[in-house]
């Protein structure tokens, strides 16, 4: 009975009322799957279209898909949650350390509150370990003080201060410096990847479409009798009609809001540099460690991650808006990493390290949240400066544009009463509930043959993700579902594997297949496969 | 899933290490032996180096004085198992291990089951270096960056070419073979870089991949980092020297997948990864043996094949 009513994790395929497109002229994606022609979208005008679908317009589009709206979600790369959102240090905060009475500091303790309900709803992995802020010289702990102080004015729960015994208790690696230290008992790890894709794929089941790879180059603000109709126009000359318009594209948003107008902001992107540590090194660890902030940057942090590795970072380089090294990795800045974090661990620097990577967080000079409603032209809201809080903030952020929209942009809401709010058990993704844990048999020969064997991640996954809402069709969108070529080896057992896989599945030929998405081929492009050497 | 079974010995890997372990043992008529293999086929890294007109025969086979084909020496051993009653699970992976039971955990097509025996032999072969292992190689995280496994997935299996114009990082053997294999099969002449100053390969080696490749070479650099948005366009040094391209390899320095050992609580250096063997080839925990390139370095698979061999004369003394 176990055996035949068992859910297979991973494997959630609702029937979907939105569309996922994705703008591929060629190749890489099935002809279903293709736009081609704003048509494919029906002819009504959107009530709301989102521009930037990271989890700050995935999280808002889940919640404008609980009303009877007709909303898109459009953004320039093929994935969901592919830029800021998914390189960061995917803790969930409880803005212990925020500046009290901020819109950051409201927005973080409600959703810190709320996000173990959203984790069981969305199915997305979440695991309250909590943090400890330690203090190494006698100017630290004082820091520490000021910080308890905050973080009772930020009403957060718990939060004192432990004695260099007590943390050695808790943390028996904790480097001899330290002296004393914070604990925030509630701050927690999340999952980055699963929290965008997890909003997307309810949305889209909700009714909202999708469009992916499309670049927005202009903004036709609505004129005479069609004042409220807005269109944003696609690099390709393709109209896109809505009444509201959300700019929530994060690096790209000071572009976008040039279109049409909107109030001045400056942003830039400020890198952020990682190191991940294999899985070997998790158990020197228990808690999230903090440094105790400087005046200059936050410092660097050790953290679990909720896949069970060890990270280190970030570091704070502040580049111009466009640099391409925005989310370069340096030899200095890898080097400052292993010095920070082997101050706050003791033995971390002997530990192999599998993967570095930098993301992008999106600074704003105006201060964090920067949200203007009907900026430059009635309809239309900015949503900016999202820095390194949104991850949790997005179903907060969320319920407070919805709020602000219907008061500044008389948006009408009327409950859609069909519309999902959760995941089903089977969408919890394959990695965080195994699909042959406890010895079960498998349903499918295919969940037993490991393809990436760092993650122990099988055929059948990789096959499920396919087959998910959102139809990924890009190397890097099945490494976020699946976890596959995340592990120590990084893609090289499984690399050419799992790119046979997608071929064999979706008709892509080989020498199509991208990492994520046009340009990123993974043989030379533009080659005729010799079909008389194909020996498989 | 199934019931739990007991062998006399249990080789982790059926590349040509794993291969002599189970041709050794049934030479001396000691059984059952079974042979796990995570991956579809049998013979290892090897296999994946296929023959064809044209090719680069990368491989040495010492005993008959010539250079072959990878599948040619595999195909060979895995001729040799087919004489034995070695019981074979492929697609199988080994997910843990209880060193002191000698118990193995598999996850297999048929689903997830434990194996013991009476002695385990670690077989599991090696896997190349990754940038951040590297240390030095840095800067973007773009496709087509590719390790030599990738080289010959995409060119022996499919006839892709990873790169046009490629940046080979890495200067050992398995760097020419490969830098000689993307020629062979319509490169450009590539660029080669590493840390050292002279090639790691030796003269004997790189003179043999001459007739395929004479890649440009620059040793001596400190740090650089890949650049490119989407897809690799080049390596650049600290120095400001840029090496353009349209695919990076990063081939070659090995590491031993060492990780079943090390979360399953046998001894293992870090962060070199490598088995620390007590007596021999035997490993921290009396029972558990190590054969071929999974005890570090890089060996030839005739070397690991024979040492394969050498090992099971070990395991049958130990029974």
């Amino acid at each position: 009975m176990a055996a035949t009513g068992m859910k297979q994790f991973g494997t959630w395929q609702p029937a979907t009322r939105g569309k996922v497109l994705y703008n591929w002229p060629r190749g890489a994606c099935e002809e279903e799957l293709r736009f081609t022609d704003s048509e494919q979208l029906g002819g009504e005008p959107y009530d709301v279209a989102i521009v930037g679908a990271g989890v700050v317009g995935c999280g808002l589009a889940y919640r404008l898909s609980m009303y009877d709206l007709r909303v898109l979600l459009v953004d320039r790369l093929h994935d969901v949650g592919e830029g800021t959102s998914k390189a960061n240090s995917a803790i969930i905060h409880t803005g212990y350390d925020a500046e009290p009475g901020t819109l950051e500091s409201e927005l973080l303790r409600e959703a810190s509150a709320f996000w173990p309900d959203l984790s069981d709803k969305l199915k997305i992995p979440f695991d309250p370990i909590g943090a400890v802020t330690m203090a190494v010289t006698d100017e630290q702990e004082r820091q520490l003080e000021v910080a308890e102080k905050k973080a009772h004015a930020n009403r957060t729960d718990g939060v004192h201060i432990l004695s260099a015994d007590e943390i050695r208790e808790r943390e028996p690696n904790a480097s001899f410096q330290v002296r004393s230290g914070l604990l925030v008992p509630d701050e927690a790890l999340g999952d980055p990847f699963t929290t965008s894709i997890a909003y997307a794929e309810v949305a889209l089941a909700n009714g909202v479409d999708i469009l992916l790879g499309c670049t927005i180059a202009g903004v036709e603000l609505g004129r005479g009798l069609e004042m409220s109709l807005h269109h944003l126009v696609t690099e390709e000359g393709h109209r896109l009609t809505a009444r509201r318009i959300v700019n929530a594209a994060g690096l790209g948003s000071r572009r976008l809001s040039d279109r049409y107008g909107g109030g001045e902001f400056d942003i830039n992107p400020r890198r952020g540099q990682f190191v991940l540590f294999d899985k070997c090194a998790r158990p020197l660890v228990r808690h999230i460690l903090l440094p105790v902030p400087t005046a200059h940057t936050k410092g660097v942090l050790v953290t679990p991650t909720i896949y069970g590795n060890l990270l280190a970072g970030p570091t704070a380089e502040d580049l111009p808006l466009g640099s391409p090294e925005a989310t370069h990795t340096t030899v200095d800045g890898i080097r400052k990493i292993m010095n920070g974090s082997s101050r706050l661990v003791d033995g971390l620097s002997q530990q192999p390290v599998i993967a570095t990577y930098a993301g992008a967080r999106c600074a704003c000079s105006q201060g964090s949240y920067w949200i203007r409603y009907n900026d430059g032209a009635p309809g239309i809201v900015t949503v900016t400066g999202v820095r390194s809080t949104g991850l949790t903030t997005s179903n907060s952020l969320a319920r407070h544009l919805v709020d602000g929209m219907q008061e500044e942009l008389g948006l009408e809401l009327s409950p859609d009463t069909v519309a999902l709010d959760a995941r089903p058990e089977s969408a919890w993704p394959g990695w965080w509930r195994r699909p042959f844990e406890d010895g079960r048999p498998n349903a499918r020969a295919d969940h037993g043959c490991a393809v990436c064997f760092c993650e122990v991640i099988s055929e059948g996954e990789i096959r499920d993700a396919l087959n998910s809402p959102l139809k990924p069709r890009t190397i890097d969108g099945l490494k976020r579902r699946t976890r596959s070529m995340m592990g120590r080896c990084q893609g090289f057992d499984c690399q050419v594997p799992l790119a046979e896989i997608v071929s064999s599945h979706t008709g892509i030929l080989l020498e199509q297949l991208t990492k994520n998405g046009p340009g990123s081929e993974l043989v030379a492009p533009g080659q005729a496969p010799r079909r008389e050497e194909v020996l498989v | 899933m199934s019931a739990e079974r007991h062998f006399r010995v249990a080789v982790i890997g059926a590349g040509p290490a794993g291969i002599g372990v189970a041709v050794g043992m049934a030479n001396r008529g000691i059984g059952p032996v079974v042979l796990i293999e995570r991956r579809p086929e049998l013979g290892g890294t090897p296999m994946g180096y296929r023959k064809k007109p044209n090719g680069v025969p990368t491989f040495v086979e010492w005993t008959r004085g010539r250079m072959v084909f990878g599948e040619e020496l595999a195909g060979r051993m895995v001729k040799r198992l087919a004489q034995t009653d070695t019981a074979i699970r492929l697609s199988t992976q080994v997910t843990k291990i209880y060193p002191a039971e000698k118990r193995l955990t598999l996850l297999g097509p048929e689903g997830v089951c434990d194996v013991t025996a009476d002695a385990v032999v670690l077989a599991a072969g090696a896997r190349e270096q990754t940038p951040a292992e590297k240390g030095w190689l840095a800067g973007a995280r773009t496709s087509r960056v590719s390790f030599t496994r990738h080289v010959t997935g995409w060119l022996d299996r499919h006839g892709l070419l990873p790169a046009r114009k490629p940046v080979v990082v890495g200067s050992d053997l398995i760097a020419y073979s490969a830098a000689a294999k993307l020629q062979a099969a319509g490169s450009d002449e590539p660029v080669m870089i590493d840390r050292r100053r002279s090639p790691a390969a030796g003269l004997f080696e790189r003179l043999f991949f001459r007739r395929w490749t004479r890649p440009d070479w620059s040793g001596g650099v400190t740090f650089a980092e890949i650049n490119g948005d989407r897809a690799a366009t080049g390596v650049q040094s600290s120095d400001g020297q840029e090496w353009l391209g349209d695919g990076v390899m990063v081939c070659g320095e090995l590491v031993p997948n060492t990780e079943l050992a090390l979360l399953g609580g046998l001894a293992v250096e870090l962060p070199s990864r490598q088995l620390q063997l007590v007596r021999g080839q035997e490993l921290s925990q009396p029972g558990w043996f190590a054969t071929g390139n999974v005890l570090g370095g890089f060996h030839g698979a005739q070397w690991c094949y024979f040492n394969g061999r050498r090992v099971a004369r070990a395991v049958a003394r130990f029974l």
